[in-house]
């Protein structure tokens, strides 16, 4: 497979996976800042989403249109659609017709002014059609393209992304210090799609270290961090060829180093370690193995990696000077 | 009796030759009248809107190409007609000999002007006009091309004339877009209207893509290997980006950017996951000039460095070859019905529109006194630019014309105005009105020359306009060549 190939199959499912996190985590926010007496309910949501600064700086005053619509914002809903259908428009080749088109669909959907209607009167409906949307694209990915080296990539990519965004919901956590309200343990567990899963685990409290244990160590729930870094692991082992336990490159290695501290830590060393420097190393470590992957696989000559502004818009202009026949 | 409760009932056939009404007479011609039964059936809002449907859905799959001059890459559906052309067998078959003469003798000429240049010694085109084209490729002098083919895929535009013959406009031998058109187009009307397609016995053409695939791996030079073939796009900002990928998937190929490929001790390999791919044969779609940074444009950002070495040495195939721009100059395409009787001792099935050279002296008093009536184009621009439509232009253009005529008189060639045939098509207003198309029928030249059964009709929406390029307002047509 190319290089290229691979890269764009990552990113587009990365892309996907994101946006499905986000509109949850909106709408979640959303639901839960009509009881809120917090003057500044959508606070938090910048905080866990880490544009603070750049939602200072741009010209949207709401958080909510920010963060669903935003130009302004690289990681909006709309721009990571977008993102994801650019992607899925140079491997047009090697994923099916229904990806393509539903992707495509989607895309022009959410950049009509009917969306931004839609999220003004509707929101819920809004953010759970862009859910749904994203279910259905997984679906898709799942059941009509070949399981191959491309599609491991594309688990990778999603597997990465889900695994960071479940610790920056933890994350929230800690920025109430400690002292979360039940409603924002229930608030956090729902923007992982967890409360139910959790429920049936924890019949009985909770409490913000069940919650943390869940989210963090759970062997079954599928969106649990210890869940998608066992899963990670096996999806570069497979591509790579080398046996599970052992490692061939430095993804590999740092997948697994991350997976032995998640099978065997409690909350008890969380709260050793401190809540907020766990989870922010956790983060730092899914980093460290995007940029493995890339440089193990995708890693292009120089003239490549430094593909700036400035670059893209000499390719363009290059496009401009070819005639057409 | 039909005519006179259908939608063709307004329908002004105007001056122009008609592809659906005789000259003649108020009649259909015979092949259009199944049709015009048919559309009896729909009033013109019913028409409109099945086409709109067909629109929303090459929007929604992407079927689109991107608008340059725009940061937002902007990407528009090519505007699609719901009215076919029909061309009848008989009159097909006389396109198919023209063509096929026409691509045999290019070929040998492009052969020959990087050989021994016979036909300059000859003295039936002078070595000047040759040399000075300005896609003629030096760096192409000597070199064997893989099956001594130039040519593999071309895109010749045809219109009619006032008497309806068909005319060789000219015959795009770089990299002629459109196909990806053409094969949707037929899927969109098998979809609209399948009583109506299986009533006509149509030739099909969705065997393009196999046909390509093998035209290209017929170029292999590894022997005893499957051939590795690949697509060179330049990237998904090109207009036709939306065709590359559409043709790599339906011939099961690898669509590659320059970046993905690498030239080692002159071979060219891809770079995939796994290390390096050696690739043997390159369907490019990217200008001569783009190719390799080392030889050609060293700011290119789209080619790959070396591989004109790998080139030259017949380690890759290229399809099509380097150099075969000079044929799309419009200066030699007027020597085109020499070239026949020169390599083929025949005359010409197809005839050239008659063309004035501005560097033979007679021809440019010509052409300055007779500005205000003809169509002025300059030697090497495409896609409808760089052109001066003599009888709408205005006294301040026709001047400034005939100033760059005369300063540079071996860049310009003038055509009489031919007013193209029209075609009943769909309005804006939901009228039926008779609009100029012309045709691009694709040819593939490998083991044998294949013509596809069809072509691009290409439409000039705009009234009275005779441009029928998708960047200026086209629009395009399902075209119908019947079996019997």
């Amino acid at each position: 497979m190319l290089s290229r190939v691979a890269n764009s199959l990552y990113w587009l499912s990365r892309y996907l996976e994101r946006a499905e996190n986000l509109a949850r985590l909106v709408e979640v926010n959303r639901y839960e800042s009509l009881d809120s007496i917090d003057p500044d309910p959508w606070r938090p949501l910048l905080y866990t989403t880490c544009t603070e600064k750049i939602f200072r700086e741009s010209k949207e005053q709401d958080v909510g249109m920010f963060i669903s619509f935003s130009e302004d914002n690289p990681d909006s809903i709309r721009e990571c659609v977008a993102h994801a259908r650019e992607n899925a428009r140079m491997v047009r080749d090697q994923i099916s017709e229904e990806i393509w088109r539903d992707l495509n669909r989607f895309h022009l959907f959410i950049r009509s002014e009917n969306a931004v209607e839609l999220w003004q009167n509707q929101p819920e409906t809004f953010h759970r059609r862009t859910i749904e949307f994203c279910m259905l694209l997984s679906g898709l990915i799942h059941a009509t393209v070949l399981h191959d080296e491309g599609w491991h990539f594309m688990q990778i990519g999603k597997l990465i992304e889900r695994a960071d965004k479940t610790t920056r919901v933890l994350d929230m956590l800690a920025y109430y210090q400690g002292i979360a309200p039940r409603a924002k343990l229930a608030s956090a567990l729902k923007s992982c799609s967890a409360f139910n899963a959790f429920q049936a685990e924890y019949r009985s409290g909770i409490s913000l270290d069940n919650a943390m244990n869940f989210l963090l160590f759970s062997a079954s729930f599928p969106r649990s961090v210890r869940f998608c870094i066992q899963q990670l692991d096996y999806h570069l082992h497979t591509v790579s060829g080398s046996p599970i336990g052992s490692y061939t490159n430095e993804a590999e290695r740092i997948t697994g180093s991350t997976l032995a501290q998640l099978n065997f830590s409690s909350s008890l060393n969380i709260l050793q370690v401190g809540y907020h420097d766990y989870i922010d190393s956790l983060q730092k470590q899914f980093n460290e193995i995007g940029q493995q992957v890339f440089d193990t696989y995708i890693l292009l000559p120089l003239e490549i990696r430094s593909n700036t502004n400035s670059e893209t818009r000499r390719r363009q202009n290059d496009h401009q000077r070819q005639q057409q026949q | 009796m039909c005519f006179l409760r259908c939608v063709f009932n307004h329908y002004v056939k105007g001056e122009f030759f008609d592809e659906m009404f005789s000259h003649t007479s108020r009649k259909t011609f015979p092949h259009y009248e199944c049709l015009l039964e048919h559309y009896a059936n729909y009033n013109v809002a019913s028409l409109s809107n099945k086409q709109r449907l067909i629109e929303n859905t090459f929007l929604e799959e992407g079927i689109t190409f991107t608008v340059y001059g725009d940061n937002q890459g902007t990407e528009r559906i090519f505007p699609f007609d719901l009215i076919p052309r029909i061309i009848p067998r008989k009159e097909w078959q006389l396109i198919e000999e023209g063509l096929t003469q026409r691509l045999i003798a290019l070929n040998l000429f492009l052969h020959d002007i990087y050989h021994e240049g016979q036909i300059i010694k000859d003295q039936v085109i002078p070595e000047s006009v040759v040399k000075t084209a300005s896609h003629y490729r030096p760096e192409m002098q000597g070199v064997k091309v893989s099956r001594d083919i130039y040519i593999q895929i071309c895109g010749t535009d045809l219109i009619r004339d006032d008497k309806g013959n068909y005319l060789c406009l000219e015959d795009n031998a770089r990299c002629p877009s459109g196909v990806s058109y053409l094969l949707e187009n037929r899927e969109a009307m098998k979809r609209a209207f399948p009583n109506l397609y299986s009533q006509y016995k149509v030739k099909p053409v969705d065997n393009y893509p196999d046909l390509l695939l093998k035209t290209l791996q017929h170029l292999s030079p590894r022997q005893g290997h499957g051939p590795v073939c690949v697509l060179l796009t330049p990237g998904a900002y090109n207009s036709a980006y939306f065709e590359h990928t559409f043709l790599a998937r339906k011939m099961g190929i690898e669509i590659v950017e320059g970046r993905d490929l690498i030239v080692l001790d002159a071979y060219v390999y891809m770079r995939t996951t796994k290390g390096l791919e050696q690739v043997d044969v390159i369907y490019r779609r990217l200008d001569d000039n783009f190719l390799d940074p080392l030889c050609f444009r060293d700011d290119s950002m789209l080619g790959v460095a070396g591989l004109m070495e790998a080139y030259t040495k017949g380690n890759v195939a290229l399809a099509n070859a380097v150099g075969t721009g000079v044929a799309d100059d419009k200066v030699i395409y007027a020597y085109v019905p020499e070239i026949i009787k020169y390599y083929l001792d025949q005359d010409p099935i197809l005839q050239n529109v008659p063309t004035y050279l501005a560097w033979r002296e007679k021809d440019r008093s010509y052409i300055l006194s007779h500005l205000d009536s003809l169509v002025v184009k300059s030697a090497n621009e495409s896609g409808g630019y760089g052109m001066l439509m003599g009888p709408c232009a205005t006294k301040k253009e026709l001047q400034d014309f005939a100033k760059k005529i005369e300063s540079e008189p071996r860049n310009f060639i003038a055509q009489p105005v031919i007013s193209l045939s029209r075609h009943p098509t769909i309005c804006e207003d939901l009228s039926i009105e008779g609009r100029h198309v012309d045709l691009r029928p694709f040819v593939l030249y490998g083991d044998s020359i294949e013509i596809i059964s069809g072509g691009l009709t290409r439409v000039a929406l705009n009234k009275g306009s005779l441009i029928v390029n998708s960047s200026q307002g086209g629009g395009s047509k399902d075209t119908w060549v019947l079996n019997d």
